[in-house]
């Protein structure tokens, strides 16, 4: 600290900035934080001031200090600015000004996660120790509290300097996060739980409480800004993937009180607001109130909620009145009627809650309600920072979702840009679903070009009759199906996937084992046996009294059942199996190929007789099968390196592919014969104007092979479309996935269910 | 054989959800073969128990299963100090003399086995005793009702078409939860707030099916509990054991329901 004890450090600090034009910017930094700070603070921060001029930080830093200070000053509080200060001027002497600044830049993104004291003091460690570093580090913040929390800073900060044992080099490839050892060390160090952890518990917990169930995707919580409140935008909830600075403990706990908070939402909210001539501070305080009465309506249905959401009321009825904290105070005390807090403001919100607690079925009274307390706050000239605003407690979504913005769009800046773009997500998706029900013919020249393989000169291998659903006759030989020479592709590929599925493989070893060993049956009339059949026994009696010739097969033994079952599972690689799963580079096809992997490993191991066949279409003319294995093939490095090589492309003739795969399933010698077909959506193709023909079709088919002694059954992957695959299938031999993350254990579950007898 | 030991003296607790009750008082003045549809523990069985106490006719219960036999329904010949001699199976013992006879989850028994009862559930109305080279006529008084559950796991075991077709089905399924909580009420002997937070808990586990269960909680298993409560076990332990437990060996699904039903406890 600087002694100018002569003058008033506010004095010097604007004579300084006089000197360098800076006056504008002081005296507005100054007009926020005159208000809520006693004189001894402002004193104190101007000290901190005076402490980065003595090192020479220069104009840039102080001009940006002093902005920083004004907009991080909600969610921060001027003693946090003043202690900021004094380190910044520390990481100054030791880094020098340019790194300085770069600091600087980032204090908005620090104090947002609500860590800036501890972040200034790990990158002033960095400062002593590795002063070129500071400036990479800095630049990086957002990328690296994107990967662990704030707290932590100071842990990767460490760990990245003994990782780069004294060199500048490395330490220059460690904190520009170019050096891979940096994106490791984010990922295990930040040992957060992540949303896809808890993700089946947290979502069944959720389906458990209200259907029907949220359609639930996690967003990655880096970017700017950070995400960090869930989202509700039409059907989709979407969560953060990683709650930044959450124990691990906690975080199961969150992600359920969350789902449970969203779920509130969409049982017993109404419509969404119109934004009318709100302003930011009014939509914040309405969406509370209705956070408040959406869930006091569910703790009515289920009472146990308030010690799921209670946890998560952490505000306390102290500190200093800043829009935030009276924000947070009244959201505890709207929820927890235990909760007391002085403050008029908070009192005055309680008692027109409860004033209105017959009509709390309305959600009206939160627009009314919000109204008033947000009139009360502006005329008690509190300061609120739409732009930092964020939620609390932690669970609560960010509340976009309960309002209908028409073309509204400032203030709220980015937020409504995010608001904006989940409406896009969810338009693509139905344009997807659209192109796969019609197919586009304009599409097509292009859908050509990356399809499965050149094939005029692969043979027809067979014509079948299609099914006319108007006429109801088959037309004869109307489809011709080739046989596409497998591309191969790299067979590791399909092992590396299936290992990491620990889990559900040696679940499924277990089906495979319990398969094995089979059940007892108890075979009669047999010529030997330790058993006598006392109802053959007694026919020979009978018959030999009767004068006639006995059977003498009058013996019994029971042995392990015989598994006689071959199957054949046929799967679609249309053009829509490229479709990405939300939030994942991971494509369907990928699913599929691992769920047929894992299928595959089990029935080899169980010896079960089994072949598998991709199929794909354009046009009747055209329908392409790819054989991946046939019936008296090894399920070998060559069968995975075709697996590994399926492309998606074309669409999907199902009817002629069932018949197909009919052909090769009827001369197999066992006692069942299954065939298994793995879609994702409707029957569609080119020259079929009308889905529906193909659904008849395909109906058609399967009574076909039905009569043949062939059981199908139809696995179908839901999109957004209407699923045709009861209609296809029958209800009872279709089993829809409506998640495609899904797919593999429950195609397996699916087998071992099937094969059972 | 008297059928004395398979008549229901009192009256047992049925609670009607619908207008089954005049549904199968309908079809049996008719002698309409009667298939009741509908998830485990709904009330199937009880209903049939129900319905014989109320007609005053004897109820002939078999449970099927897989390795039952067309001559454990019919009968078989035994071997006795005077030669051999015929005994009649239950089916045939109903057809006799005159009971309701009750299939109970027949999906079980193999398709073979189910055959026996179409020549009863038509115009026929008799029971060819092949063995014994016999055509029973049906008694006046006799009825065939059986039970099924349909779902995508029957795919393998499913009834044929053509024993389908000769049955009026009634459908099952969960009583609202005003009903559901009057049954718990009157079967576990609880309070009726009990009753209600056992039937909020069911609710719960039922959104779960086919998210994860492939059933949610039956009403019995809502009894159960609530007789544990009655018991003295504290309502946590007790869903925990009649509910959660039984229900699942996932443990996430566990955790889940067990999360679910702590939020609906106060």
């Amino acid at each position: 600290m600087l002694a100018r004890a002569e003058e008033e450090p506010l004095k010097s600090l604007e004579r300084y900035a006089a000197q360098r034009g800076l006056s504008p910017v002081l005296r507005q930094t100054i007009a926020v934080l005159a208000p809520r700070s006693t004189p001894a603070e402002l004193d104190d921060w101007a000290e901190a001031g005076l402490a980065l001029i003595a090192v020479n930080a220069g104009a840039e830093v102080m001009g940006t200090y002093w902005r920083m200070s004004a907009q991080s000053f909600s969610s921060q509080g001027t003693s946090e600015m003043s202690a900021a200060g004094y380190l910044l001027a520390k990481i100054c002497r030791e880094s020098g000004s340019k790194a300085a600044i770069a600091v600087t830049a980032q204090i908005p993104i620090a104090a947002r996660a609500q860590g800036l004291i501890t972040w200034l003091e790990a990158l002033l460690s960095l400062a002593v120790q590795a002063p070129k570093s500071v400036v990479l580090a800095a630049e990086n913040t957002p990328r690296i509290l994107a990967g662990t929390a704030i707290a932590s800073f100071g842990e990767f900060v460490a760990a990245g300097l003994r990782a780069s044992g004294g060199q500048a080099s490395r330490q220059a490839a460690f904190f520009s996060l170019e050096d891979p050892r940096a994106g490791q060390l984010l990922a295990r160090s930040s040992g957060a739980i992540t949303f896809s952890d808890v993700e089946r518990a947290s979502r069944a917990f959720a389906t458990a409480l209200w259907t029907p169930p949220q359609d639930v995707r996690a967003v990655p919580t880096g970017g700017d800004p950070p995400f960090r409140r869930t989202a509700l935008s039409g059907p989709m909830t979407r969560v953060p993937e990683i709650y930044a600075g959450v124990p691990r403990e906690t975080a199961p706990l969150l992600y359920r009180a969350t789902l449970a908070h969203a779920g509130a939402h969409r049982r017993y909210g109404k419509g969404r607001f119109p934004i009318g001539q709100l302003k930011p501070l009014q939509i914040a305080l309405v969406s509370l109130v209705e956070d408040a009465r959406v869930e006091t309506l569910a703790m009515r249905e289920l009472p146990g909620l308030r010690h799921v959401w209670g946890q998560f009321h952490i505000a306390r009825s102290a500190g200093a009145a800043t829009a935030p904290s009276l924000m947070a105070r009244l959201a505890r005390a709207l929820f927890d009627e235990t909760f007391e807090d002085p403050d008029g403001w908070i009192q005055k919100g309680l008692r027109l809650f409860r004033e209105a607690a017959d009509r709390i079925h309305d959600p009206a009274i939160s627009r009314d309600i919000g109204n008033r307390l947000g009139n009360d706050l502006g005329q008690m000239r509190i300061q609120f920072n739409a732009k930092d605003y964020v939620v609390e407690p932690i669970y609560r979504d960010n509340n976009l979702g309960l309002w209908d913005f028409g073309d509204w769009q400032s203030q709220q800046g980015e937020s409504v840009e995010m608001e904006v773009d989940a409406a896009h997500v969810t338009e693509a998706e139905q344009t997807d679903g659209d192109q796969r029900n019609e197919p586009d013919p304009e599409t097509e020249p292009t859908v050509r070009a990356h399809s499965v393989v050149a094939p005029q000169s692969d043979p027809i291998v067979a014509t079948y009759p299609e099914w006319d659903r108007i006429a109801s006759i088959e037309r004869p030989d109307w489809t011709s199906v080739r046989e596409i020479t497998p591309v191969l592709g790299d067979p590791s590929l399909v092992d590396r996937q299936i290992d990491r599925e620990g889990a559900l493989r040696s679940r499924i070893s277990r089906l495979v084992r319990a398969s094995k060993l089979g059940r007892p049956s108890r075979l009669r009339r047999q010529n030997d046996g330790p058993e006598l059949d006392a109802e053959a026994a007694i026919d020979a009696g009978i018959s030999l009294r009767g004068g006639l010739l006995p059977d003498d097969r009058v013996f019994r033994r029971t042995e392990q059942v015989q598994r006689d079952l071959g199957v054949m599972v046929l799967i679609d690689v249309s053009r829509s199996t490229a479709d990405r799963l939300p939030n994942s580079t991971v494509s369907v096809l990928d699913v599929e190929r691992l769920a047929l992997g894992l299928l595959a490993d089990a029935l080899s191991r169980l010896g079960d007789p089994f072949a598998m066949q991709a199929f794909t279409s354009s046009g009747r003319d055209d329908v392409r099968v790819t054989r991946m294995k046939g019936f008296g093939e090894n399920y070998d490095p060559t069968v995975k390196a075709r697996l590994a090589g399926l492309t998606p492309g074309l669409s999907t003739r199902l009817g002629a592919a069932i018949r197909h795969a009919g052909m090769e399933l009827a001369p197999l010698r066992t006692h069942r014969k299954l065939l298994l077909v793995l879609t994702d959506g409707e029957p569609s193709d080119i020259d079929v104007p009308d889905p529906l023909d193909l659904v008849a079709d395909a109906r058609h088919a399967i009574k076909g092979l039905k009569l043949k002694g062939i059981d199908v059954f139809g696995v179908t992957l839901q999109g957004a479309g209407e699923d045709s695959g009861d209609a296809v299938f029958g209800r009872a031999r279709h089993m829809p996935v409506s998640r495609v993350a899904d797919l593999p254990r429950r195609l397996s579950d699916l087998y071992f269910r099937l094969a059972r007898r | 054989m008297n059928l004395d030991a398979y008549r229901i003296a009192d009256e047992p607790y049925y609670r009607p959800v619908g207008n089954e009750i005049e549904l199968f008082a309908a079809a049996y003045s008719d002698r309409l073969p009667v298939m009741l549809k509908g998830p485990t523990g709904c009330g199937k069985t009880r209903f049939v128990e129900h319905m014989a106490w109320k007609l005053g006719r004897a109820l002939i219960t078999v449970a099927c299963h897989e390795d039952m036999t067309a001559s454990d329904l019919a009968g078989r010949f035994l071997l006795a100090p005077e030669g051999t001699v015929w005994h009649d199976g239950p089916l045939t013992m109903a057809v006799r003399q005159g009971a309701i006879c009750y299939l109970d989850e027949i999906v079980e028994a193999r398709q073979d086995t189910t055959v026996v009862i179409h020549p009863l559930t038509d115009a026929r109305r008799i029971l060819p005793l092949d063995k014994k080279n016999e055509l029973v006529p049906a008694h006046p008084d006799f009825a065939l009702t059986i039970s099924y559950n349909p779902g995508y796991q029957s795919a393998v075991k499913d009834l044929k078409e053509s024993t389908k077709q000769r049955f009026v089905a009634i459908e099952f399924s969960y009583p609202d939860a005003a009903t559901e909580a009057a049954i718990v009420v009157r079967e576990a002997g609880v309070d009726e707030k009990t009753a209600s937070l056992l039937v909020a808990i069911g609710e719960r586990s039922r959104n779960l099916r086919g998210h994860g269960l492939e059933e949610g909680a039956s009403t019995r298993m809502l009894i159960h509990a609530g007789r544990l409560v009655a018991a003295g076990v504290d309502i946590r332990s007790a869903t925990q054991s009649s509910i959660v437990l039984p229900i699942t060996d996932d443990l996430e699904m566990r955790d889940a329901l067990t999360g679910a039903v702590a939020a609906c406890l106060p």
